[in-house]
């Protein structure tokens, strides 16, 4: 199966190794001889979607940003992963700096920004490591700088630590912290791609998003389009968390059976033990029965299937898991992630932890199990991000597949009811 | 079978907006009119979801949801904590779909 991500068969990919490859070819011809509406024309035609989790047409970020009229605009490569067992963007920043930096050179000569931001968690020493020589390979060789490769195209990139929360990685909130504030989430709309940094347009885009563009700016959009699906184009990159026998970042082309990332790649849970229930999209999204090992890989497939691909980390958890061990610690982490900022979120996420804290200890009763629902309902698109919705997904999908390991702890007011 | 005769309980949100707007004094001051009250407790509660209505103050099993609470208004809330008349000029304000999804969840012991 085609690659367009994990290129490399030894280790990090090094400046030559990349250059030899073609690597910086798309950012050379584009900025010498190329104007940037054929860059953003190749990009809206290839049908990229932002790999961070929302799916969104990067194309059509792109144009919003380049229609907004501006002097100065801004992209942001979107490193600030945070998300539980995610760690796709760290894997890809360490071992193809190269591929990001020329996928956020891209972008910026698309939209006509001149400076560019590389956004990464504070705690990936070793991702900015490899960037800050990444940038003075790129710089040496005279593809950033004021005259980009001779062009009259100037770009400066800088590197910018993200604060290890889980909210610091929505767009707004980086906005907020290249801006010297709290990374926290800005009401929306203005979204960045029109009033960003400084008001100004800004594109931001994830770690694996950007690292797609150099190929498809290269080889084409008909050649990207190519792999994947019609909806879903090209490779995305699946992160396996421990407890099958294989765990790790695989690249597979959209429209893959799941039952081949479990089974061919991950080679199935650990000792063989049968799979019960599967988290295919990170916290954020619904759990799914093993019948759903026979969907593709594809962002509608998991959305009709009532889940989401979200960024790609997978979990499969094995017969015997508590499903109420396994929503308490979600609700834990978005209880905890929760910034503050809007009251019906902390109202949402303290509540759903409470009450799944009570079902725990044998103490909810089946109405206070009922509360879920409305809890969730009275929140609904009250945030300024999507973290409020967030919490919903996991719980009511567990609640409605495994009923009855919540049902074995509910109470009916004295003592805890019998199994 | 037979149903203990509940306290009546004064909880007071103790979250980040709350606190900001002084919920932490109120809180003390409930405390220490109320304290050896034969039958009352005052608790922190986590969030009531009316941040912008903050400090909130709800009297529990009486549905008397409490908000822009004052230090001023503590005598008031001890007072109808006691047995006295509810507080009618702070009842105002919050989403009644709100105080109602507050009182179910209080209703269904997530106290």
């Amino acid at each position: 199966m085609e690659r367009i991500l994990l290129t490399s068969e030894a280790g990090p990919e090094r400046f030559a190794d990349y250059e030899r490859q073609g690597g910086y070819t798309a950012w050379r011809r584009a900025v010498t001889e190329g104007r940037p509406e054929q860059v953003l024309a190749e990009i809206v035609a290839s049908g990229l979607r932002g790999r961070g989790g929302a799916a969104f047409p990067v194309g059509k970020k792109w144009q919003i940003a380049a229609e907004t009229p501006a002097e100065h605009k801004y992209v942001v490569c979107n490193g600030g992963e945070d998300e539980p067992g995610s760690r796709k963007d760290r894997f890809l920043l360490e071992n193809y700096p190269h591929k990001v930096l020329e996928g956020l050179l891209l972008a910026a000569y698309a939209v006509g920004a001149h400076e560019a931001i590389l956004y990464v968690n504070h705690q990936y020493q070793q991702a900015q490591a490899a960037l800050e020589q990444a940038l003075a390979e790129a710089r040496a060789a005279g593809y950033i700088g004021p005259r980009a490769c001779g062009s009259d195209f100037a770009i400066a990139v800088r590197l910018h630590a993200a604060p290890s929360t889980y909210v610091a990685g929505e767009d707004s909130a980086a906005v907020n912290s290249i801006e010297g504030q709290p990374a926290k989430p800005r009401q929306k709309p203005p979204y960045p791609a029109t009033a960003g940094i400084h008001g100004r347009p800004t594109v931001v885009n994830n770690v694996e998003t950007l690292a797609n563009v150099p190929a498809i700016v290269r080889r084409g959009a008909a050649w990207f389009r190519s792999i994947g699906t019609t909806n879903s184009p090209g490779t995305m990159l699946f992160t396996v968390l421990e407890g099958v026998k294989r765990p790790g970042i695989y690249e597979l082309p959209f429209g893959t059976p799941l039952r081949y990332l479990y089974e061919a790649c991950a080679g199935g849970l650990a000792d063989d033990r049968p799979l019960k229930a599967i988290l295919p999209g990170g916290p954020s999204s619904g759990f799914l029965t093993p019948d759903a090992l026979d969907l593709p890989l594809d962002y509608q497939a998991f959305r009709e299937a009532g889940s989401a691909l979200g960024c790609g980390v997978m979990t499969f958890y094995p017969e015997g898991t508590d499903m109420v061990d396994v929503v308490l610690q979600i609700a834990e982490f978005f209880a905890r992630e929760s910034c503050g900022q809007c009251p019906k979120c902390q109202f949402e996420t303290q509540q759903l932890l409470r009450i799944l804290q009570l079902v725990k200890a044998g103490k909810a009763t089946r109405a206070a199990l009922a509360m879920v629902d409305k809890v969730i309902e009275q929140s609904r698109g009250q945030g300024w991000c999507s973290l409020i919705n967030m919490p919903g997904p996991p719980l009511t999908s567990a609640l409605r597949l495994f009923p009855e390991d919540f049902a074995r702890y509910l109470t009916n007011g004295g003592s805890p009811a019998a199994r | 079978m037979f149903e203990q005769e509940k306290a009546r309980l004064v909880l007071v949100c103790q979250n980040v907006d709350c606190l900001a707007r002084g919920a932490d004094k109120i809180i003390r001051a409930l405390e220490e009119r109320l304290s050896g009250e034969e039958g009352v407790e005052v608790k922190p509660y986590m969030c009531f979801g009316a941040c912008q209505d903050g400090p909130n103050v709800v009297v529990y099993p009486d549905r008397a949801f409490y908000s822009h609470v004052q230090l001023a208004d503590v005598d008031d809330i001890a007072n109808h904590a006691k047995g006295g008349p509810a507080v009618q000029r702070l009842e105002e304000g919050v989403d009644p779909s709100l105080k109602a999804l507050i009182f179910e969840l209080l209703d269904a012991g997530l106290v």
